[in-house]
């Protein structure tokens, strides 16, 4: 019997993969699966944000509203263009034939900022810069329709849903240790700033905007004038930053020919003035 | 390739050793069969998953010992020797190794 | 956003530097084994036949060897797909075969030329952020003969 040790080869014990090309497929892997966890949870989320009752929104919405309110005071003649504004809406949520129960407040900002913005619980924040370049008020009732269907078909509510899943997600993955993050996301700006709506809500609410239109004056005449404007605006490179997330004006503004075409407007098209008075305090 | 765990065979003899030989591998389960794992851990009972996953482990570890006792020249292997260890949560290590031999 | 930068820094550091290091230790370690060739190893207990009979010792070997990080967050990932987990497959192996240097190299410095009955442990020792473990112990352990004139 004879005794010996001899060489065995090297790496039989060890699986011949490339350590980075093997990273790179499970990391792939997970991306992926993560990705498709999170749209799978955010279509839930903005199928079941729908059903959230109104008035619970706007219990949600309550503090942050107050907060707004105590952070951009109104003078008198600034609360005389919300209240004007007010009225509009008011006049044009019924013409929509918003559901019972739902209202919506209108909040104007003293601001040369082009913005106008619909968001949880029924609030509408409505910019000077954007009332400055309305040439009539069937411009204004077009954004200011276009913002009460976004409210009327509880967009705000559905995109916090989407928003919320995406960023809980994120959160998660990079742990949950961060949470000034999360403070800062329930927090007003944060709000504000994360409810964009999809090109699809966009869409919708013109198309409802227009409805509106159609039953306030009888036509749509002029709903295209903020667009047209702002189409030229765009040629010089200033496109507000409230516009980035909307379809493109040109394409909206064909929409809207399409639109009142297809309806067969009344031969009577008069476009009706922003009173003498509002005009006058937004100049400055 | 004659496997076994005790250090003689019956009716041959030993003319050669050549050394150990080993044969490990670290194996995974995936997250569904964790989960699956996790409701069984409630009810009691076979885990089927796992049961498979170690015995198939087992074998390629087994498979890695033989395929250094044919390297080297040898005919069987004795007095194996099995070792499981948990590396890390939720993957095992499956450790087989032997004195490789030439019999006749 | 820094925990991210944090996180791929510390994965190509790991990744550089686990390499680099595995490739040295692997390369001492088949440097060595060819110094200690005359040391043989066995599991078996029957002992070679003898005339005079020789001394009997045991011998040992450990060593506790840790991965790296790339590799650690590599296992991770394994653990989410299932299948062969490949860095811990190298790290074990290194862990044995250095192990098993060091207790031949025990029973060298006795002046033995053989050692019977080698047992092979592994053991994970420490348990760090998540029940991930990032070291394995293992230990060998034979008796030696020593001739004795």
């Amino acid at each position: 019997m004879s005794y010996e040790n001899r060489d065995i080869p090297e790496g039989i014990n060890v699986s011949k993969i490339h350590p980075i090309k093997e990273f790179a497929w499970l990391a792939g892997g997970l991306i992926i699966l993560v990705i498709l966890a999170v749209l799978v949870l955010s279509v839930l989320a903005e199928k079941f944000a729908s059903y959230i009752p109104f008035a619970l929104e706007q219990k949600v919405a309550l503090p942050i509203a107050s907060r707004f309110q105590d952070d951009h005071p109104l003078s008198t003649d600034q609360a005389y263009i919300k209240d004007y504004l007010q009225s509009l809406a008011a006049v044009l949520a019924e013409n929509q034939g918003l559901p019972e129960g739902m209202e919506v407040s209108v909040h104007y900002v003293d601001d040369s900022t082009v913005n106008a913005l619909a968001t949880l619980g029924g609030h509408i924040v409505i910019f000077k810069g954007i009332l400055q370049i309305m040439p009539h008020e069937n411009a204004l009732s077009m954004v200011m329709a276009h913002e009460i269907a976004h409210i009327k078909h509880r967009d705000p509510i559905v995109s916090l849903g989407r928003g919320l899943t995406v960023y809980l997600a994120l959160l998660s993955l990079v742990g949950l240790s961060d949470h000034g993050a999360l403070e800062q996301m329930f927090s007003q700006t944060g709000l504000l700033t994360m409810l964009s709506f999809s090109r699809e809500q966009e869409s919708a609410a013109d198309r409802e905007a227009m409805l509106t239109l159609q039953r306030h004056y009888g036509h749509v005449e002029g709903a295209a004038a903020l667009f047209e404007h702002i189409e030229k605006e765009e040629k010089e490179d200033k496109t507000p930053s409230f516009f980035q997330s909307h379809p493109h004006p040109r394409h909206r503004i064909e929409t809207i020919r399409r639109y009142s075409q297809s309806l067969g407007d009344s031969a009577d098209k008069q476009l009706t003035r922003i009173p003498e008075r509002i005009q006058q305090l937004i100049k400055t | 390739m004659i496997i076994t765990n005790i250090e003689a065979l019956p009716g041959k003899t030993i003319v050669k050793h050549l050394g150990m030989v080993q044969g490990n591998t670290v194996r995974a389960k995936h997250i569904g069969r964790d989960l699956m794992a996790g409701f069984k851990n409630i009810f009691g009972g076979e885990l089927k998953g796992y049961t498979e996953l170690l015995q198939e482990a087992r074998e390629e570890s087994v498979a890695r010992m033989i395929e250094q006792a044919q390297a080297i020249g040898a005919n069987a292997v004795i007095n194996v020797r099995f070792s499981t260890s948990s590396i890390t949560a939720g993957a095992a290590e499956l450790f087989a190794y032997g004195t490789a031999v030439v019999i006749e | 956003m820094a925990n991210i930068i944090s996180f791929l820094v510390l994965l190509i550091l790991g990744y550089v530097f686990g390499q680099w290091a595995e490739r040295r230790h692997f390369k001492f370690i088949q440097h060595r084994e060819r110094l200690l060739k005359n040391i043989l190893c066995f599991n078996v207990k029957t002992l070679p036949s003898y005339d005079t009979a020789p001394d009997v010792e045991l011998v040992v070997g450990n060593v506790v060897i840790s991965i790296d990080y790339f590799k650690r967050i590599a296992a991770g990932l394994n653990n989410i797909f299932g299948g062969r987990v490949s860095s811990y497959e190298s790290l074990v192996e290194r862990a044995r075969r250095e192990a098993i240097l060091r207790m031949k190299l025990n029973a060298k410095e006795r002046g033995a030329s053989m050692i019977f009955n080698v047992k092979l442990e592994t053991a994970s020792i420490y348990k760090g952020n998540g029940q991930q473990v990032g070291s394995v112990e293992v230990y060998a352990y034979g008796t030696a003969l020593i001739d004795n004139h």
